[in-house]
This record gives structure tokens, sequence and C-alpha cells, in this order.
């Protein structure tokens, strides 16, 4: 079912700013989206105004062309699955996943048959008899999960369910998160601070910071495009190399960024979004995936030496001083260079970013439009 | 919004304001026995009301006066005053030792806690009736014990010069075991790692305690402060049964006397203008305390 | 932490003297209700005697004591009663919705801690006598009267202690049941509820206690009709001559009660005798 959230505002009495601030939305029926930000970025808050549990100051939420703004969030035909709570601990796993049959009032074979069946999807059906000391974590978000489904709502709000697990059973519950999505085709709203889990889960990312959506996009287009300072920094690990610099124009009518003791030639991708920026404030910025190690000076290279390595398995992550700046560089582990080794970093120009300083916002030609219609 | 239908705004008003729903009853039900003794107080010590007469003539601050030139009155809030120091230094300092002391047994720990703690759970005038009988000149234990050392027979309670800190002994051996388990509790939550480092820097025993120890309970000991000032200040119950504020108004509290004022002597007005200054005088006392105590506790 | 072996012995001593200094009065006290009456009273002391009952016969029936025991019983429970019954919703929204008066209302109950109960005994005395001239409606002397004053110092003690009961639960939980289905008050009575029991059982025993071992307003407040155990303690004492033995097995059964509960609440006790200002 499709989520709309029309110009949705939410203040808490004990702060100033907005904790969500006119924000406007839309979930398509059947997609996983993602809402990404760092804590008190608003997007639980947005979470929880889906679910009824708070109520928005203004603004409109409908769910499938409903207008549920004002239903209690037992009449909403949402589930939720939390972060710091999975089982009532008064109960056994078969009567936590009954627990919102009972409120429907459904008879009791029918019950039955219902639990086995989501208990099963889930694999915890030999769990049914089990209490929650019985049960590990893993086993008892699963039984969140269960209960959940099983009364078969139209949309799933999760709060960052996977956030108290430890990260093998994280990995495991998010590839069955996944596929619970791709059996039940139904909308799934996720809400997490973890941007790898964003990535590996979402069709759509929605990055939010201090009330605002900064970016909506697949995973690939606010890895490869963010539109703003922002979203480049805050998605990708490790983070990108982000560096204040000045616009100026050379001599054959192309553009280069002048940087603290270093200085680049910026393609052509730039040139529109440059036109009347010389002499401004940029804020330039690569990924370390995408600096090159190269043998010998050239065109948008520095030369530097290695001062920090850290392994990350089947690459390294080396942090190279170059023109007095600290560059994180991934690099193929065979490549095992050593503390100290000099070296040369080029940066392509196809994989340069680059934003404004005041606004922050991306200086590259045809981005796709910021909010989708 | 203006625009909203009436339905959802008021949707939105018992969504906003919900928690009434749930205080109300309380809340209600609390300044009925609360505020309204308080107004009432203060209103029947303007006048001259007694449980005779039907005529109530407008005093002004009369009965304050009287009250406070009264002594009978001074009297009993001097010695109300010697309660309030006696026994809570008393049992604070007993409670906090024997906390300590507590910290170094093993075997038996448990046993000796529940058996320390048994006069908190007393009523009061029973732990009363049972030290009368223990003092009791003739046959009481504390003079048959006395007597095996040759002691003559005491009558502590009918002496003036030793009616009033006998009568503190007691409150004190009812009450510094609160102490006690509020200390301990307290001691039981401070964080292991600045002891052990001390401890690791070579910090002797005592400085440990001066310094980290001490500081680190302040607000439980203003707690445990403030809980005894408060109740030594209304002591009643005990004074009632074992001297019954004799001899000769040395053991009288303020409760005790406010409580003859008005249903010995019938002085209602009086009697409620003495409580309105005992509620003005604790108001002030814990106030005091409870702003020491907040600087470091976050409540609610 | 290691403690010298001498440090230890003397911290032995020391508690164990404490223990007796506990002890010795309260069992020397409580043998005396099992002993007959020539004895009560023999100096030295008689430590070897046949233990009766006569005198708890003696207080219960000849007395009346059952039927003080029971007002206690009625007074007591019902005033915890009523105390859970106002005070777990209002500890429930205390606990979980933010508004602006909370914090001023949660200090303004444990500032009442402070009153001293003649400030409330006397005008409930003189408005229940007002009651009864002016409107005919008779609360002197009435177990209700008495539940209602009660108020005073259990319903702020309930409000603090459920309160603290109620913060330990995550929000999510009665959250999780309203998006599946259930009212707010529907998921308190589903959920939370059930799980706070054993935090409103340990409540109920300590206010329990408190209102079991009341005397001044009961003193003040109750009659013939509603007196109290620890009313008729004092009638034992006549000037001239007190009644040990069946003092002694009033004391006994005021106290045991209360000592049985004191031992399944030690976990507990704390929390309700501060307040749970120091959580």
């Amino acid at each position: 079912m499709k989520v709309a959230l029309t110009n949705l505002v939410k203040r808490f009495a004990n702060s100033d700013r907005a904790a969500v601030n006119e924000l406007n939305l839309v979930i398509n029926e059947g997609e996983l989206a993602v809402l990404l930000g760092p804590s008190g970025c608003g997007k639980t808050t947005t979470l929880r105004m889906i679910a009824g549990l708070e109520q928005p100051d203004s603004g409109r939420i409908a769910i499938a062309e409903r207008d549920i703004t004002d239903l209690a969030p037992k009449d909403r035909r949402v589930a939720m699955v939390f972060q710091n709570f999975s089982m009532y601990p008064t109960m056994n796993v078969y009567d936590n996943i009954a627990f919102p049959l009972h409120a429907v009032k459904m008879k009791r074979g029918e019950i039955d048959r219902t639990v086995r069946e989501v208990a099963a999807l889930v694999n915890i059906d030999h769990l049914l008899e089990r209490s929650v000391r019985q049960v590990s974590g893993g086993e008892a978000q699963r039984v969140a999960l269960a209960r959940a489904m099983v009364r078969r709502p139209e949309v799933f709000l999760m709060d960052e369910p996977l956030s108290n697990l430890d990260a093998k059973l994280r990995a495991q519950l998010r590839t069955e998160i996944k596929r619970l999505h791709q059996d039940t085709g139904a909308t799934f709203v996720f809400v997490t601070h973890d941007q790898e889990e964003a990535m590996t889960l979402g069709d759509k990312i929605i990055v939010m910071n201090k009330g605002d959506i900064q970016q909506v996009g697949s995973p690939h287009e606010v890895f490869f495009a963010p539109q703003n300072a922002f979203v480049a920094s805050f998605v990708g690990t490790p983070s990108m190399n982000m560096f204040e610099g000045m616009v100026s124009a050379d001599d054959t009518a192309g553009y280069r960024v002048l940087l603290p003791g270093f200085e680049l030639t910026l393609p052509a991708r730039f040139h529109n979004g440059l036109a009347k920026m010389t002499g401004n404030r940029v804020i330039w910025g690569i990924r370390p995936e995408a600096v090159r190690l190269v043998a010998a000076p050239g065109e948008n290279t520095v030369g530097g030496e290695v001062e920090l390595v850290e392994a990350l398995g089947s690459r390294d992550l080396i942090f190279v001083r170059a023109a007095e700046q600290l560059f994180g560089v991934i690099v193929d582990a065979q490549a095992s260079l050593a503390v100290g080794a000099p070296c040369h970093l080029h940066f392509p120009g196809a994989q340069m970013h680059l934003f404004a300083a005041d606004s922050e916002r991306s200086l590259q030609n045809n981005l796709p439009p910021s909010v989708p219609p | 919004m203006p625009d909203q239908p009436f339905s959802t705004r008021l949707y939105h008003l018992t969504q906003r304001q919900r928690h009434w729903f749930f205080i109300a009853p309380a809340l209600i039900i609390l300044l009925l026995v609360v505020i309204y003794p308080i107004i009432f107080s203060t209103g029947v010590s303007l006048f001259r009301v007694t449980f005779a007469s039907q005529s109530r003539p407008f005093v002004g601050l009369q009965n304050f006066e009287r009250m406070l030139g009264n002594d009978d009155f001074i009297q009993t809030a001097l010695n109300t005053l010697y309660y309030v120091v006696f026994s809570v230094s008393g049992s604070f300092l007993l409670g906090f030792g024997v906390a300590l002391l507590m910290r170094r047994v093993t075997a038996g720990k448990e046993l000796l806690r529940l058996i320390l703690i048994i006069p908190i759970t007393m009523a009061p005038i029973v732990v009363g009736l049972m030290w009368n009988w223990m003092l009791d000149p003739l046959f009481g234990l504390v003079n048959w014990f006395l007597g095996l050392f040759g002691i003559p027979g005491q009558t502590m309670l009918a002496q003036a010069s030793t009616a009033r800190m006998t009568v503190v002994l007691v409150d004190i051996w009812q009450w510094y075991p609160l102490v006690f388990l509020i200390i301990e509790a307290g001691m039981a939550t401070l964080p292991r790692a600045p002891f052990e480092s001390a401890r690791l820097e070579g910090v002797s025993s005592w400085m440990i305690f001066r310094r980290l120890t001490l500081p680190m309970l302040r607000p439980v000991i203003l707690v445990a402060l403030l809980l005894r000032t408060v109740d030594a200040f209304r002591t009643f119950d005990i004074v009632r049964v074992m001297t019954d504020g004799g001899p000769h108004l040395t053991t009288e509290t303020l409760s005790l006397y406010l409580y003859r004022t008005a249903f010995t002597f019938s002085k209602l007005s009086r009697a409620a203008a003495g409580s309105i200054l005992m509620l003005l005088f604790i108001g002030l006392v814990s106030a005091l305390m409870f702003r020491y105590l907040y600087r470091d506790v976050e409540v609610g | 932490m290691r403690v010298p072996t001498s440090e230890r012995i003397l911290a032995y001593v020391i508690l164990i003297v404490m223990a007796i200094l506990v002890l010795v009065p309260v069992l020397a006290g409580s043998i005396t209700a099992f002993k007959p009456q020539i004895i009560w009273v023999s100096s030295p002391p008689t430590w070897i005697f046949e233990p009766t009952l006569e005198n708890f016969e003696f207080v219960f029936f000849t007395r009346k004591g059952w039927v003080y025991l029971r007002n206690s019983l009625i007074i007591s429970g019902g005033s915890v009663a009523v105390a859970l019954i106002l005070g777990v919703p209002a500890a429930y929204a205390f606990a979980r919705f933010r508004f602006r008066s909370s914090k001023a209302l949660m200090q303004w109950l444990i500032s009442l801690r402070m009153i001293p109960p003649i400030v409330v005994g006397l005008p409930f005395y003189a408005m229940f006598l007002y009651l009864e001239r002016g409107l005919g409606i008779g609360l002197r002397d009435t177990f209700p009267g008495l539940i209602i004053t009660y108020q005073t110092f259990l319903l702020p003690l309930v409000i603090w202690m459920m309160r603290g009961y109620f913060a330990e639960l995550p929000a999510a939980m009665e959250e999780s049941a309203m998006v599946e289905g259930y009212t707010r008050l529907g998921a308190l009575w589903r959920v939370v509820l059930p799980v706070v029991f054993p935090g409103i059982v340990a409540t109920a025993i300590l206010n329990f206690i408190f209102a079991w071992n009341e005397f001044f307003l009961a003193l003040i407040l109750a009659g013939n009709r509603t007196s109290t155990l620890p009313m008729t303690a004092g009638t034992y004492i006549v000037r001239t001559r007190v009644e040990w033995g069946n003092l002694f097995a009033v004391n006994l059964i005021i106290m045991v009660p209360v000592i049985v509960l004191t031992i399944i609440l030690r976990r507990q006790l704390v929390k309700g005798l501060t307040f749970g200002i120091l959580e």
C-alpha cells in the first residue's frame, strides 16, 4: 500500500527545533523504504507518526489514499517492530504471536492455524511453548516479526529492529527481512542509523538530518550521486575525503579547484554548475575507493607518504599524508604498503564530488530531482 | 487548526491532555485530604473556634500571638528540637556505622540484616510499650541487668533529668536501621572503578572514605537525614505511651501538645495556629534540605 | 574487598551485640505473652515456665481482640486498595507521558511526606464533626472516613513506588500492543499490569505495613466501632496496673504479620522507605 506523508510537522515541547519539519514523502506500494540518518534526525519520529504513536502538529498521513492522520494506532492496519522491545514477558512464544489476533476476536482454531503458519515462516515453529527466558535475543526478535506479520498488515514499520543484536545475527535477520519483504509484497518502512544496513536492505533510501529530508534515492544514487555534502559525508564507510577550497577559471575555459596545498582540474560535468562560481568557496570530495595509487606524478595527482594502515580484510584502508592533508585510500591488501612508503595519489575526475560551501548543494549537472513526484 | 472538524479537534485535545484522565482521580483525593486540611487550619486559626461554643469571632493573628507567647508551646517546641537533633544525629551515626561494619562481614549477613531491621517494622506504639516494660523500675530487664552489677534500680522515665534522653534512645533504637538500610543501598550502587583505582594507587582507607565514599554518598546521606528529620519532628506515638509528655512537660513534643490543646482543652483555633506554625517550620527545613539534595539528584 | 581478620572479628562482635539489643527486648517481651498471670512481673524474670495461650484467649475473646483485628484488616486493606486504584493509573501517567507539570507534581508528592499528621488529623476531626452535625453525613468513627484520611500518606507513596516500576519497562511494550490492535487502556490491562504485578504486590505490602502500624490518625478519628489494634494496645495500661501478658499478646498480634511481610519484601524495602528518591 502506498504511504504518503504531506507537510508533516512535529515539535517537541523541550526543543526549539522541529523534530520533523515540513516533511513530504511518498513510499510506493511494495517498496522497502529505509529512513537513514544520525540520531535525532527525525527518522524515528516520522515512523512513530505513521504508526500513530506520535501525533503530528500539522500535515497529513495517508495509506492507500486513506487519510489515517487522526486514527488510533490500532485502526491503522500497520505493524511495528521495535528496537528495545521484542516479547511480552508474561506470555510464551505462542501467546505472543496469538496476541494481536485476540484483538480482532478471531476464532480459536483459526488463531492456532495462523500462529503456526507464521511461526514456520520465521523459523520459530519449534519454540512455540518457550518462555521469554528460554529464547535468545535473535529468536525473540523473530517473535516480534511473527507478531507483526500475523495480522497481515498493509505496512510494516521497523524501528531499528536489529540494533540490539550482535553482528552475525544482524546480518542473518537482515537477509530474512529482505526475503519476508519479497514474499509478502507488503510495503516496508525501515528506520536505521546504520548506512550499511540501509544499503543492503533498501529499495529506496531517505536520508534525513535535523528533521529534513536530505535526499531520496536508490542505494546507488545516494552513494554515487549525493545531492549535498551531508549525504556525501554520512553515506559510505570509510567516509569520503572532503576539503574546502575555491573555484578558479583556467585559460582553456575549464575550471580548477584550489585546495589547501594542492589544486585540481575539474571535469566538464561541473561546468554548468560552476558557471557563476569563480572565486566562490566549494567543498570538494572523493571516496577512498575512488582514489588511485599511481607510479608517477601527473594530472590531478599529489605525492605523499603512507602514515597509517588499517587492515579491512581483503583490502586495506591506508591514510596518506599528501600536501599536508590526510587522505583515506582503499587499496588491495596485496599492495602491502608499509608506513612511510612514498606514493602518488590520483583523483579521477569522473568520481569527484563538488558542493557549494554555503548551501552544501551538489554542483554536478543533471542530477535526479531531489524529491520524486 | 481552525479548519479541522470539531470531532478531530476534540480527539487532538484528548490526546494531548490524556495524562489528566490518569492523574485526576488521585489528584482530587490528594487535594481533598491534604490541601483542604491546610486551608481549613489556616482559616480556623484566624477565628476563635472551640468544639463547645457556637460563636466564632474573628480574631486575626491573635491565636498565633498567644501560641508564640505561650511558655508551654515554646517548651514543647524546644523539646521537639531536642528530639530532632539527638534522634537524627544518633540514628544517623549508628546507622552509618552499622552499614560500614556490614561491609566487613560475609557469613550470616542476610540473617543479621533481617534481625537489625525488625525495629522499623514495628508499630512505634508497640516499641514504646515494650520499652516501658524493659525499663520498669521493679521488674524491668534493664534494671535487673544493672542490678547484676550492683547498680540500684533507676526510674528513668519518671525523672525529668533522664526521661527525655531515654525516649530519644528508644527512638534511635527503632530508627537507626532505616539509616543503615538507606546507606547500605546507596553504597551498593556506587561504581567500583574509582575505588579499585584508588586502592591500586595506594590511597589510605581513611582518605578513600573521606574523598570518595562520603562525597559520592552525599545524595543518599541527604535522603536519610531528610526522612529522619521529618519523622523525628512529628514524634508522637512513642512519647504518648512512654511518658505522655511528663514529667512536667519535659518530654512533651509539639504533636502531643497540639493534640492535647485541641482534644483535651478543646482549643481548636490555638491548635490550628500551632499546627500551621509547625508546618511552616518543617516546610522551611525540608525545603532547604531538598534544595541541597536536588543539586545532585535528578528526580522525575 | 579484602578485610583483615581482626577487623572482621570486631565487626562481627559489634553487629552481634546490636542484634542482641534488638532481639532481647523483642523476644523477652514476646514470651511474656505466653506467661501465666502470676509471673508477668516476677523479678528476677522467670525464664522457664509452662507456656500458656490464656492471654491470647483473653485479649482475643474476652476483650474482643478479634473485632479490632478485623477493624485493622478492613482499614489497612481498604486504604491500600483505594490507594492502588487511584495511584497506579497516576503513576503510569507520570512514568509515560511528558507533560509540563509532571516534574513539579512529583516533587509536590514527595513534599507531602513532610506534613505532620496533626496538620491533617485536626481539620479532619472538625470536618467530620461538621458534616455529621450539619449534613447528617457520618464519617467519624467509620471505615470510609479512616480510609480516606489514610490516603494522605499512602497515595503519594504508591504513586512514587509504582512510577519507578513502570519507568523500568520500555514504552515500546504497550506501544507494540497498541499497534497490534489494542487501546492504551487495553494494552495497560493486558500487557503492562501483568508485568508490573510483582511491583504492585511489593507496593501493597509496604503500604499495608504503614497503615497497619498507624496510630495517630486512628486515635483522633476512630472510635468504638473502628478501633484498630494499635489503639487497643494502650487500653491494657491502667494508671495503677499494666496487664503485661495481655499487652504483649496484642503486641505479638500486631508485630508478627508485619515481620513476615517484611521478610517477603526485604529486597524492595529501601525503595519504599525512601520514596524511591534514590532510583
